[in-house]
C-alpha cells in the first residue's frame, strides 16, 4: 500500500544522514589523475608543436620569431581539460595538474607563455617524430599563429616573412 | 476605552504572527532538508528571503498594475485580520466583531485575492493557474465551513468565541461527527496551507508558479507572507476547533501548549509534503469530492445531536 | 551471410536499378541505387522487410564524385545488420523523392537534409526550417564544401521573426518553452489547449544548434573529433565519443584490442547509470517528490567519483581515440569500482521497491503519454520508450559493439507505454547495469590500451555505428577523408526521433501531464541540435495536423 512505501521512503532517507559537504568552508581536493589545468614546463619543452597540433580547441599558439626562437602561448579560455597535450608530448612537459579552481577575472593568469631556443636540425631546420599517423605533426615549417589577437592561423610557410601567412581567414568577434 | 483594548490585541497578534510566521517556514524547510539529505538553509533563512524580495524594485507588468497591487496587499491584510479573530493561546482580540461566518468569509476572501492576483497578471500560465486555484477553492472552502458549522451546531451559536473553543465536542452524546471531522480535515489540510501533495495552482515544474506569476520584489514579498502566515493561522484555527485542550490553564501555560499543538502541526505537514508527489487537479478534485461526501455525513450526524 | 541474403532479396525485386553493393563486414550493407528507385526501395525495406528506420543523411560529395549523396540508414535488430541505401543526385539543383510518406520517421531528417545540404526532399508534407535560424538566406546552405565554416552569411537578418502555424479552433496557446523552469535545454514546445487538455502543439527546436558537423569537416582531425563528440551531450558523452571512434573503425577496418573494447564497455555502463538515476530523480521533480529527487542523486554521487578517479573528470571522460582507450582501469580501481556497485545495488535496489510500490507516483505516471507500437515503428522511436512498449530494441543485443557479445545481461521490456512503464525499465536497468560492469571487471583481459596505427586512414570509406545511449540508439555515419579528418559526419542521437514522437504522445492529455511526458523520453536536447550557427533564439517548427496524427497513430500495420 502506499502508506507502507511512503514509509520505507522516509527511512532510506532518514538512514542516510546529511550528505552536505562543507565545500567552499573546506576545500575538496580532486583525486589522483584528475585532469585539471595543465601546466608547461618551459625546461623540457623542446618545441614540437605536437600540443599545439593536437588541441582539439585550438588553444596553444606558436609563433617563430627567427629561426632559433619560437613561442608557444596557452590561451586557456577554451582549453577542454582533455589532456591530448599531455599525452602526446615526447618529453613530457606538460602535466595536467590538481587544479579546477580557476575562476579569475584577468585572463593573464590563466595563459602560460614559453620561448624556446630552438636548435637546428643540420638538415632540414626542425624535425621531430610524431608519436603516431594520426598524431602528425603537421604544419612543418615555421609558425605563424597571431599572438597579438590570439588567433589560430591555418596554415605555415617554408621561409619567415613578415608578410601574413596563407590562409588567413577573418574570425568575426562580437 | 474599550476600543483600544481589542485594537492593541489585534495588532499584537498580527505582529505575532508577522514575527513568527517565517521561523515556521524555515522551521519546515530546515526539516524538509533533513529529510533530503542536506544541510538546508539557515533557520532564519526566510527572513533573509522577505527582506531581499521587499528591497528590490517594484516592476509593473501584467494586464492592471492597480489591481495587482490591490490583491497583494487584501491578501496580506485578510491573514492579519484573521489572526485577530482566531484565539492564539488566549481569547481572540477581536472576539466580539463577528461570528464564524464572517471567519469563512475572511478565508474565501484570502483565498480570492490569489484569484485576482492571477486574473490581474493575465499572462497565460497564471491564467491556467487561476483555473486550478479556482477550482481548488470550490472544493476546499466547504469542508472548512463544514467544519465550523458542525462545531456551532454542537455549540448552539455562530459566536466566534463558542465555535473556536472545541465546540465539536459540546455535543451531548460521543462526538462521532467531531471525529470524522476531525479526520477529513486532517486529510485535507495540505491543501488549506497549499503544501505538497495539494499544491496545484502553483506546481513549479508545470505553471511556473502560477497566479504569481509576473510578480517580484515587494508585491511577491506580501504573496510569499500571507503564504506563511496562512500556514500559522489555519493551524491556529484547527487547534481552537479540534484540539482545544489546555487553553483553560493559567497564561503562559496555554499559551506554550497552543504553540506546542501548532509545531506538531507543522510537523505534520512538513512530513506529508516531503513524501509525496503532487497530485494533477482532477485527481485532488475527485479527492476532495470524497471528503466532501464524508463531511456532509458528518454535518447530518451533527444535526442529530451526534 | 545474413548482409547477402539481404542484398539477394533487394536485387530480386530491384534489379538493375542496384549500382553497387559493399559489405565490408558480416553487420554492414551498403547499396547504392539510382536516385528515381530509392522510394520505392525505402518503402520495400520498411514496410516489406520490416526494418527500422534509423536516420537519413545528405552529404556534399562534389569535391570528390562531382555529385550530392543522400543515404538512408536502416536496422535490421533481428538479423543484426545495419544497412544504408544510398544514391547520388546531380549537382544542380539536387532532388530526390522524400521518403517520408512511406516512413513518417523521416520527417525530421529530410528537412535538415533541406536545411543544411540543400537536397530538396520532392513530396515532403510539412517543409518548414527545422535547423537553420530564419534569418538565414535562401541559398546558403552550411554543411555544402563551398561554405566556410567561420563566416556569417552575407543576407543574414536577424532580426527576422519565427511565423507561427494558426492554433486550430477553439483552443488557447500555452508556451512551452524556450525558458521553462523543467526543461534544463531550449526548446518550444506551442501547445494548444483546450480546458486542460492539449489538442496539439508546434515545435521549434535546434537553438542551440552548435556546428558540430561542420566543425568535424571543416578543422580537426580525427583524435581531436572524440574531445567534441563527448561534448555533445551533458549527459551522454561517452556513447557519441565510443560511437564515432567506432564509427571510424568500422569505416577503416580497424579493430581495438580486447582490453580497450572492455574498458569502454565498463563506462558505457557507469554512464547508463548516472544518466538513469539522474533521470528517476528528475522525474520525481516533475510530478513534485523532491525528497526522492534528493536522494537519487545522492544514490549517484558516487558514481560520478568513481568516474573522476578512473577517467580523469566525473562527466567528459576523454576516454577515446580511433584504435583503443586513453586510461587503464587499474587492479586497485576496479576493487573500488566493485565496492561501489555494491552500495549503489543495496540502496537502489531499497528505492526501486519503495518506488515500484507507490501508488502515488503511479497515479501520476500511468496511462499518461501512451507510445504504443505502431508509434513505435511509425516514428522511429527508440530507448526506454520503445521499450516501455513492449518491443524488444536493444543496440547492445542487436548489434553488438566494444565487448557487449561476451557478457550476459537482458533486455527490461514493459508492456504498459506509458510513462510508468518506462519508469519501470529505468529503474530495472540499472541493474543490469550493474550486473554488466561486474562481468567485465571479471573477464577483462590483460593486453594493450590502444593500437598501433602504422598507415592513414584511407578516405571515402563509409562506417556506421549504433551505440545504446540511455535513451535509446544513438547512431553515426562517418565518410573518411583527407588530410586527417572524416568528409561528413552525420551523428542521429536518439532524442531526434523520440521527439517526433512527442506530439503524438501528449494529444490529448492533460496540460498537467505535458512535462512529465517530455521528461519521460529523457529528452537530451542538446543530443539533438548539433549546431550553432548565430545564437538567435529562432528555430523551426513542426505542427502536425490533426488529421496527421491521427493517421499516425491510427495505421494499422
Amino acid at each position: 500500500m502506499s502508506l507502507k512505501s511512503k514509509l520505507k521512503e522516509t527511512l532510506l532517507c532518514l538512514k542516510a544522514g546529511r550528505v552536505t559537504l562543507p565545500y567552499p568552508a573546506r576545500g575538496h581536493p580532486a583525486p589522483e589523475g584528475f585532469r585539471g589545468r595543465p601546466v608547461f614546463n618551459a625546461a623540457k619543452c623542446t618545441g614540437c608543436a605536437g600540443c599545439a597540433n593536437n588541441c582539439p580547441a585550438r588553444e596553444i599558439l606558436v609563433l617563430d620569431v627567427c629561426q632559433e626562437i619560437r613561442i608557444l602561448k596557452y590561451l586557456g579560455r577554451r582549453c577542454a581539460y582533455c589532456g591530448r597535450c599531455a599525452e602526446v608530448c615526447p618529453e613530457r612537459a606538460i602535466t595536467m595538474s590538481q587544479e579546477f579552481e580557476t575562476a579569475t577575472d584577468s585572463i593573464g593568469d590563466l595563459q602560460q607563455r614559453l620561448e624556446l631556443f630552438m636548435s637546428t636540425c643540420q638538415r632540414c631546420g626542425r624535425c621531430f617524430d610524431p608519436p603516431s599517423v594520426l598524431e602528425e605533426l603537421k604544419l612543418k615549417g615555421y609558425r605563424l599563429d597571431d599572438l597579438a589577437n590570439e588567433r589560430w592561423v591555418f596554415g605555415s610557410k617554408a621561409y619567415l616573412t613578415s608578410e601574413p601567412a596563407v590562409d588567413d581567414i577573418r574570425i568575426e568577434w562580437d | 476605552m474599550n476600543l483600544l483594548q481589542p485594537l492593541f490585541g489585534a495588532l499584537a497578534n498580527a505582529g505575532l504572527v508577522l514575527l513568527l510566521a517565517p521561523l515556521f517556514q524555515g522551521a519546515l524547510r530546515k526539516l524538509t532538508a533533513i529529510f533530503q539529505s542536506r544541510q538546508g538553509p539557515p533557520l532564519l533563512q526566510p527572513y533573509f528571503d522577505l527582506l531581499k524580495l521587499l528591497g528590490k524594485e517594484d516592476i509593473e507588468s501584467g494586464e492592471s498594475p492597480v489591481v495587482q497591487r490591490f490583491a497583494a496587499y487584501l491578501s496580506l491584510a485578510t491573514v492579519l485580520t484573521m489572526a485577530a479573530l482566531v484565539p492564539m493561546g488566549f481569547a481572540a482580540p477581536l472576539n466580539g466583531a463577528g461570528d464564524a461566518i464572517l471567519l469563512i468569509y475572511m478565508l474565501t476572501l484570502c483565498g480570492v485575492s490569489t484569484l485576482l492576483a492571477g486574473l490581474a497578471a493575465g499572462s497565460t500560465y497564471s491564467l491556467v493557474g487561476v483555473s486550478r486555484e479556482m477550482m481548488t477553492m470550490i472544493a476546499l472552502e466547504p469542508l472548512l465551513a463544514i467544519a465550523v458549522f458542525v462545531g456551532a451546531i454542537q455549540a448552539g451559536s455562530f459566536r466566534l468565541e463558542r465555535v473556536l473553543n472545541g465546540s465539536v465536542y459540546a455535543a451531548g452524546n460521543f462526538p462521532w461527527s467531531a471525529v470524522v471531522m476531525l479526520a477529513v480535515m486532517l486529510f485535507s489540510f495540505q491543501a488549506f496551507v497549499q503544501k505538497v501533495p495539494f499544491d496545484i495552482s502553483e506546481a513549479e515544474t508545470e505553471l511556473m508558479e502560477g497566479p504569481l506569476m509576473e510578480y517580484s520584489g515587494p508585491k511577491l514579498a506580501l504573496f510569499k507572507y500571507a503564504q506563511m502566515a496562512k500556514l500559522m493561522v489555519y493551524s491556529g484555527i484547527f487547534v481552537a476547533l479540534f484540539a482545544p485542550w489546555g487553553s483553560d490553564l493559567a497564561f503562559p501555560i496555554n499559551w506554550l501548549f497552543f504553540w506546542a499543538k501548532v509545531c506538531v502541526l507543522v510537523v505534520l505537514v512538513t512530513l506529508i509534503a516531503a513524501t509525496h508527489a503532487r497530485y494533477r487537479i482532477d485527481q485532488a478534485l475527485r479527492y476532495f469530492a470524497g471528503l466532501l461526501a464524508v463531511a456532509f455525513a458528518a454535518l447530518i450526524l451533527a444535526s442529530y445531536g451526534h | 551471410m545474413i548482409a547477402r541474403e539481404k542484398l539477394s532479396l533487394l536485387k530480386a525485386k530491384f534489379g538493375d536499378a542496384i549500382q553497387r553493393a559493399d559489405m565490408p563486414d558480416e553487420n554492414r550493407l551498403f547499396v547504392f541505387v539510382e536516385a528515381t528507385v530509392l522510394k520505392r526501395i525505402c518503402a520495400y525495406i520498411f514496410a516489406e522487410m520490416d526494418a527500422r528506420y534509423v536516420i537519413s543523411i545528405g552529404a556534399d560529395d562534389r569535391p570528390f564524385s562531382g555529385q550530392f549523396l543522400v543515404a538512408h540508414d536502416f536496422a535490421f535488430d533481428h538479423d543484426h545488420l545495419l544497412c544504408s541505401v544510398l544514391a547520388y543526385l546531380a549537382a544542380e539543383n539536387p532532388k530526390v523523392d522524400s521518403i517520408s510518406e512511406v516512413v513518417p520517421a523521416a520527417s525530421w531528417a529530410e528537412r535538415e537534409m533541406r536545411d543544411l545540404v540543400g537536397i530538396e526532399p520532392v513530396g515532403h508534407g510539412y517543409l518548414k526550417r527545422l535547423v537553420l535560424p530564419d534569418g538565414w538566406p535562401k541559398d546558403v546552405h552550411p554543411l555544402r564544401k563551398d561554405v566556410l565554416w567561420n563566416e556569417v552569411p552575407e543576407g543574414f537578418d536577424e532580426n527576422r521573426e519565427f511565423t507561427f502555424d494558426e492554433p486550430p479552433e477553439g483552443c488557447t496557446v500555452v508556451p512551452f518553452g524556450p525558458f521553462h523552469p523543467t526543461l534544463d535545454e531550449p526548446a518550444h514546445f506551442r501547445l494548444y489547449v483546450e480546458g486542460e487538455r492539449v489538442r496539439g502543439c508546434e515545435y521549434r527546436g535546434f537553438m542551440a544548434h552548435r556546428g558540430i558537423e561542420k566543425l568535424a569537416e571543416s578543422v580537426l582531425n580525427y583524435n581531436d573529433i572524440p574531445v567534441m563528440a563527448e561534448r555533445i551531450c551533458g549527459i551522454c558523452g561517452c556513447v557519441h565519443s565510443v560511437a564515432y571512434v567506432q564509427s571510424v573503425e568500422n569505416a577503416a577496418g580497424i579493430r581495438p584490442p580486447p582490453r580497450a573494447e572492455y574498458v569502454r564497455t565498463v563506462l558505457l555502463e557507469l554512464e547508463r547509470l548516472h544518466s538513469h538515476l539522474l533521470w528517476v530523480g528528475l522525474a520525481c521533480h516533475v510530478v513534485g517528490f523532491d525528497t526522492l529527487f534528493m536522494q537519487s542523486f545522492r544514490i549517484r554521487e558516487p558514481v560520478m567519483w568513481i568516474a573522476e578517479k578512473i577517467t580523469g573528470n566525473r562527466k567528459t571522460y576523454g576516454l577515446c581515440v580511433v584504435g583503443g582507450v586513453r586510461r587503464d582501469i587499474t587492479p586497485e580501481l576496479g576493487a573500488e569500482l566493485r565496492q561501489v556497485l555494491d552500495k549503489l545495488e543495496a540502496e537502489w535496489r531499497a528505492v526501486a521497491e519503495a518506488v515500484l510500490q507507490d501508488r502515488n507516483i503511479r497515479k501520476r505516471t500511468e496511462g499518461v503519454g501512451i507510445a504504443n507500437k505502431t508509434l513505435v515503428k511509425q516514428a522511429g522511436l527508440v530507448g526506454p520508450v520503445a521499450r516501455a512498449a513492449g518491443v524488444e530494441m536493444d543496440c547492445r543485443r542487436d548489434h553488438p559493439y566494444a565487448a557487449y557479445n561476451r557478457v550476459q545481461f537482458d533486455v527490461i521490456t514493459a508492456q504498459g507505454a506509458d510513462v510508468w512503464s518506462r519508469v519501470e525499465v529505468r529503474l530495472r536497468e540499472v541493474f543490469e547495469s550493474i550486473n554488466i560492469i561486474r562481468q567485465c571487471l571479471q573477464k577483462m583481459p590483460d593486453g594493450s590500451l590502444k593500437l598501433e596505427i602504422r598507415n592513414e586512414i584511407p578516405s571515402g570509406r563509409i562506417g556506421l555505428s549504433s551505440v545504446e545511449a540511455p535513451r535509446g540508439e544513438s547512431h553515426h555515419f562517418v565518410i573518411t577523408g583527407e588530410n586527417n579528418r572524416p568528409r561528413r559526419w552525420r551523428v542521429r542521437a536518439p532524442t531526434y526521433q523520440n521527439l517526433q514522437g512527442v506530439p503524438a504522445m501528449i494529444k490529448d492529455q492533460q496540460l498537467a501531464d505535458m512535462t512529465i511526458t517530455l521528461g519521460s523520453i529523457d529528452p537530451c536536447f542538446s543530443c539533438t541540435d548539433r549546431l550553432e550557427t548565430i545564437e538567435l533564439k529562432s528555430g523551426a517548427a513542426k505542427v502536425w495536423s490533426h488529421s496527421e496524427l491521427f493517421n499516425l497513430v491510427r495505421r494499422s500495420r
